[in-house]
């Protein structure tokens, strides 16, 4: 019961997030040993919903539901098209009151801007605001995260349509693509951002060196 | 990162209080976590509970005795490649004065004369 009671309380002081890394890892855990019995069949253990009494197998549209991720090159990206002009009356009524009238100026980040620096020099100047315009290096990932966290108090609302949609008005408004454009699974991942070669390769291999 | 005694806790008197908290790494197994309860000056290892299972949170914990006054509780892990998380002043040091994202290093909290607990940043 005690420790039950301080894995509330550290999920509570850890935020949502942290509760639910707390709940995912045991899932994840158990998903991979799920793996690991069918692929020896000779494994005696029942699976592990049978065995730990809980859980069933998700369904194909439960799976689907949740299969939202959209990959740098575009795989993922559903069906849909939208136009900034349809992006600029739906950022009006869901996104502006937070994120300011022309995405900047509100009190959520600032989501347009390509004042970069010489050398695109975040790391060094403190007075650098990174944007959408000039730090994203995907423009697929503006899909991604749009659709997956916004709006702030409800995400996961926004269509398909309404969220190419507001890719194409930040994009846009960032001057990035024509203000005509419209933006669909074949043209999104097509945007180059204007900071996508400003990232390296992680080539951390572990050890003591700090990067 | 150390969970407890984190704020808002209060620790009730002097005596033996256990530190306890998660720490992860992207690149395999946690292979040992230092505990410091005098600011980084020195380090005692902690008990890792297990499963101790690679890119999982692993949960340690230590028992140290808070005799009054100020205590400065902080955590150092280190993983199976012997990458072993640094104090802000060498994160920032190797990545940039204005650098923010994927901050790692090691936080502190501070135990008051009172028994309260603050977050204390870096330390």
């Amino acid at each position: 019961m005690k420790r039950r009671v301080w894995l509330a309380a550290c999920g509570l002081r850890l935020g949502i997030l942290g509760l639910g890394l707390l709940l995912a890892v045991p899932v994840l855990t158990i998903s991979v040993r799920a793996d690991q019995a069918a692929a020896k069949p000779q494994a005696s253990s029942p699976k592990p919903a049978a065995r730990l009494g809980i859980g069933r197998v998700a369904t194909p549209d439960e799976i689907k539901k949740l299969d939202i991720d959209v990959m740098p090159d575009g795989r993922g990206l559903p069906d849909g098209r939208g136009t900034a002009a349809e992006g600029q009356a739906i950022y009006t009524a869901k996104c502006q009151s937070c994120h300011g009238a022309n995405g900047a100026g509100g009190s959520a980040e600032r989501l347009v801007g390509r004042e970069s620096g010489p050398n695109f020099n975040f790391a060094t100047d403190p007075k650098l605001v990174k944007t959408v315009g000039n730090y994203w290096p995907y423009a697929t990932t503006l899909y991604d995260y749009t659709y997956r966290a916004m709006p702030f108090m409800q995400p996961g609302t926004l269509s398909s349509n309404e969220t190419y949609s507001l890719v194409a008005y930040i994009l846009a408004l960032n001057k990035i693509v024509p203000e005509d454009a419209v933006i669909d699974q074949a043209s999104l991942p097509k945007v180059v951002m204007p900071a996508r070669d400003r990232f390296v390769i992680d080539n951390r291999k572990g050890g003591r060196v700090v990067k | 990162m150390i969970t407890e005694p984190a704020f808002p806790d209060k620790l009730t008197g002097p005596g033996w209080w256990e530190v306890r908290g998660i720490a992860w790494s992207g690149r395999g197994k946690i292979a040992k976590v230092d505990i410091s309860v005098d600011g980084g000056k020195t380090w005692q290892p902690a008990k890792l509970d297990e499963p101790v299972l690679p890119k999982c949170h692993t949960r340690f914990r230590l028992p140290f005795e808070w005799k009054g006054g100020e205590a400065t509780l902080m955590s150092r892990a280190t993983d199976e490649t012997g990458y072993a998380q640094p104090t802000l002043d060498v994160l920032m040091a190797a990545r940039g004065p204005a650098t923010a994202y994927h901050f790692n290093h090691i936080r502190a909290w501070k135990v008051l004369a009172d028994g309260s607990v603050k977050f204390a940043g870096g330390a």
